[in-house]
């Protein structure tokens, strides 16, 4: 049964769909870059707050996402070049990223034991779990004029890097009994920072954590924030599906597909149009019956009803108790009380129109006593 | 047009093609070649209306029994052929589809089996010629009106109550070993007195001129008339259980019910020796049919009966009422097959008649619904709730105006017979058997 909507129906409609859209609309943001220690992504893993920070104490911050578009980045001796999610740079693309770096300063988040192996083979990473560490610099001021003195960064997860004095032969901070967080490599002309949680937004705040990014990231006049992006792989470093199937396969495919478009027009001719059958109403006699009784319902003609069902009570009762049809509702009730040995008033309150039933409830009850005394006459 | 299952095969036999040859191009120029063979193909295919088409038509059967729809196809020059020959579905034709070869010349004929499922005149829905080619890849086709019918005859279930009731007007009819006489009954013939005979009939003045007792016998009334007149308006659509307690889905129309119960009276009036005049209508007259002095009546009134359906008008009475009158001024006994529908009845019928009780002696017969009564049955249900209630009171109230029409109706000298669908065909033969046996026809 199909019903229009009424207008609370609609109104609910309406709602659910506001809803909806500023749902969408707010978590459009962090939707859009869901990488972690994006520049752009406001959830907890990003580092929107950093970004936005450094942008507000006047470093010009410029987001690149693809090889390319670093290529188009000017970079030159102010210039600090932030690198996160690390992982997803290609051997080809370090390469590219380190030759275009090269007159500003490198920085690497968290870059991981592979990442490390393709700056320097020497290079080693280790992944602990120290909560704070001090910034207590060794071998300098500061990597690449990067200035953490007196500073905690405070993470649960870190990662050290560790090697001889001739690889790493810049300054090392925040360092441990087998490595440190932030490592610079002269030779190579990089600098790790293996504390990137630090930098994102939900973590910023711990310790000095803000003041570490501040000046790793704001240490120069421009900052360019590269997320690499694993499609700029170059093409000899990925193999090719292609060079790996036959070459029939594709006009093949093609082949297949037109012996199926073969097969469904075979199959989609009919013999014929389809024969259709002139169909007979179908109605149940009883249906006017029914729907009246509807009506009475809607209406809420508890008397109307009352009175048709005492008044076929009495007439069957009256027939079975060989009274005459047309017998008066007096007489019925009395001779209906002596046969059932009921008292006279309760019958005539069962038989009589003179009280309708107030209610739905009342008019049930009626009917089905009704019907008892009539299965009672009936047996006796 | 059409083509066959070989064209995608053909095409997939391409990759052998491609395979040696593995180009775009491959795949274009194959699909070209199947195209060009496709193309040739139904230019060679004979045009389908070369095939001439005649139908033999399937006739007339009783609905339930199997009938058979044939067609003949000549050609004018030899093909292979897919004919389809569709009927309306109820008209159950199974294995409809033919694939045939045809030769020059040659006439080639094609049965269809029917099993009509539903009464009245069920008709063909067209003939689907498809032509092939010679390599049986493409196919020219179209399709064809070619008329035909089938005509299924309402079902006779009655028929069964026929015997016991023919039995009973034998024992009226003076053939039987005993012998009635009274009411309603004329003088036959005089005979012996045999044992067993009632000494009531012998006749005292006869027996004193002959050695032997004599007794008088009697048959009842011959040569009356009886007038079915069958109501096809909306009441008839309405569909009703065809016994109390019956859980069909949908039941029977009551039309169909009333069609049995005319067929049975017909059959035994007709062997009573009386003649029956059919009328059918609403609205309008529908069908109109003397059947006097023919052997089968049921027969007759069957191909009367087949195509008349209910129609959802009102039943103009005074249309009907005057077809009555026209078969004739002698009295007769008319049966008004019809629904005891109070408001139908008053609006329509009740004007009527006074007119029509004062020629003729009239019987209403009507089918009444079971489900009526179970509904105004509140203690049928184990726990009744309001609108079960309600709607007792509005079957009770229902049942309280037939009762009331059917008293209007026995005062104006009216008798109505009111039974249930399967009950209505023997009670209706019983009254007239009783209506014969008191002379009151």
């Amino acid at each position: 049964m199909s019903r229009t909507p009424s207008r609370t129906g609609w109104l609910l409609v309406l709602g659910v769909v506001a809803a909806l859209v500023v749902a969408v609309w707010t978590t459009a943001g962090s939707e859009e870059y869901p990488t972690t220690l994006d520049p752009r992504n406001p959830g907890p893993e990003g580092a929107q707050a950093l970004a936005e920070v450094l942008d507000g104490q006047g470093v010009d911050v410029t987001i690149v996402r693809s090889a390319d578009d670093l290529e188009e980045a000017e970079v030159d001796g102010g210039t600090t070049v932030l690198v996160t999610s690390t992982d997803d740079l290609s051997p080809g693309t370090l390469d590219r990223l380190r030759r275009h770096a090269r007159p500003g300063r490198l920085v690497l988040v968290e870059p991981s034991y592979r990442v490390v192996q393709e700056v320097d083979s020497d290079l080693g990473a280790l992944t602990v779990y120290p909560d704070e560490l001090d910034a207590r610099c060794e071998g300098g001021e500061g990597p690449a004029g990067i200035d953490v003195d007196g500073l905690r960064v405070a993470a649960d997860r870190m990662t050290v890097y560790r090697a001889d004095d001739r690889t790493l032969d810049g300054a090392r901070c925040f360092g441990r009994d087998d490595g440190a967080v932030l490592v610079e490599s002269r030779t190579a002309d990089i600098v790790l920072f293996g504390a990137g949680e630090a930098l994102s937004n939900d973590q910023v705040l711990r310790g000095d954590n803000a003041a570490v990014g501040l000046r790793l990231a704001g240490a120069g006049r421009r900052l360019v924030w590269y997320v690499p992006d694993p499609a700029d792989a170059t093409s000899d470093e990925a193999v090719a599906l292609s060079s790996l199937i036959p070459r029939w396969i594709e006009p093949g495919l093609w082949l297949a597909l037109l012996a199926g478009l073969g097969l469904l027009l075979w199959r989609v001719r009919r013999l014929g149009p389809l024969s259709t059958e002139p169909l007979p109403v179908v109605v149940r006699a009883v249906e006017t019956a029914r729907s009246r009784g509807r009506m009475y319902r809607r209406s809420g003609d508890h008397g109307h009803a009352a009175t048709a069902l005492r008044r076929a009570a009495r007439t069957d009762l009256a027939a079975r108790l060989g009274l005459d049809r047309r017998a008066e509702v007096a007489e019925v009730v009395e001779v209906v009380a002596a046969h059932t040995d009921r008292p006279v008033e309760r019958v005539a309150a069962l038989l009589d129109d003179t009280i309708p039933p107030t209610s739905d409830q009342d008019l049930v009850r009626l009917a089905q006593e009704l019907a008892r005394l009539r299965r009672e006459v009936r047996r006796g | 047009m059409a083509i066959s299952g070989r064209v995608p095969l053909l095409l997939l036999l391409g990759l052998a093609a491609v395979v040696l040859r593995p180009e775009g191009s491959t795949v274009l120029l194959w699909l070209l070649g199947v195209l060009v063979m496709v193309g040739i193909d139904v230019l060679l295919a004979p045009v389908p209306s070369s095939v001439g088409i005649e139908r033999r038509q399937p006739g007339t059967v009783r609905l339930g029994d199997p009938a058979t729809g044939g067609l003949v196809l000549t050609a004018a020059r030899g093909a292979r052929v897919q004919v389809r020959d569709a009927w309306q579905p109820s008209a159950g034709a199974s294995a409809n589809r033919h694939r045939l070869r045809l030769r020059a010349g040659e006439p080639q004929r094609l049965t269809t089996p029917l099993l009509p499922r539903r009464r009245g005149d069920l008709r063909a829905a067209g003939v689907t010629v498809r032509a092939w080619g010679p390599l049986g890849l493409a196919a020219r086709q179209r399709t064809y009106d070619v008329p035909g019918t089938v005509r299924a005859l309402p079902p006779f279930e009655s028929r069964k109550h026929l015997p016991s009731r023919l039995a009973r007007l034998r024992d009226l009819d003076g053939r039987a070993a005993i012998r009635v006489r009274g009411q309603g009954t004329e003088f036959d013939s005089l005979r012996e007195y045999v044992r067993g005979d009632d000494v009531r009939s012998i006749d005292w003045r006869a027996s004193a001129r002959t050695p032997h007792v004599v007794v008088r016998t009697w048959q009842p009334e011959r040569d009356r008339r009886v007038v079915l007149v069958l109501d096809t308006s909306r009441t008839s659509a309405g569909r009703v259980a065809r016994f109390p307690g019956d859980d069909a889905e949908d039941g029977m129309p009551r039309l169909d019910a009333a069609m049995d119960a005319a067929l049975l009276l017909g059959s035994l009036a007709a062997r009573a020796g009386d003649r029956i005049d059919f009328l059918a209508g609403d609205r309008r007259v529908r069908a109109r049919q003397r059947v006097h002095g023919v052997r089968d009546v049921a027969a007759r009134l069957q191909e009367q009966m087949a195509d008349l359906e209910p129609a959802l008008v009102e039943a103009d009475w005074d249309t009907l009422a005057g077809a009555v009158q026209g078969f004739g001024r002698q009295r007769a006994l008319v049966v008004l097959l019809t629904a005891l529908e109070p408001s139908a009845i008053a609006d329509g019928l009740l004007p009527v008649l006074p007119t029509l009780v004062r020629h003729h002696r009239v019987v209403v017969a009507s089918v009444r619904d079971p489900e009526l009564g179970r509904l105004a049955d509140v203690s049928a249900t184990e726990r009744p709730t309001a609108d079960t209630v309600y709607a007792a009171a509005a079957a009770e109230h229902e049942l309280a105006r037939r009762t009331r029409m059917r008293e209007v109706l026995a005062r104006l000298g009216v008798d109505v017979v009111d039974a249930d669908a399967a009950q209505l065909p023997p009670a209706l033969a019983d009254h007239y058997l009783h209506l014969k046996a008191q002379g009151l026809l």
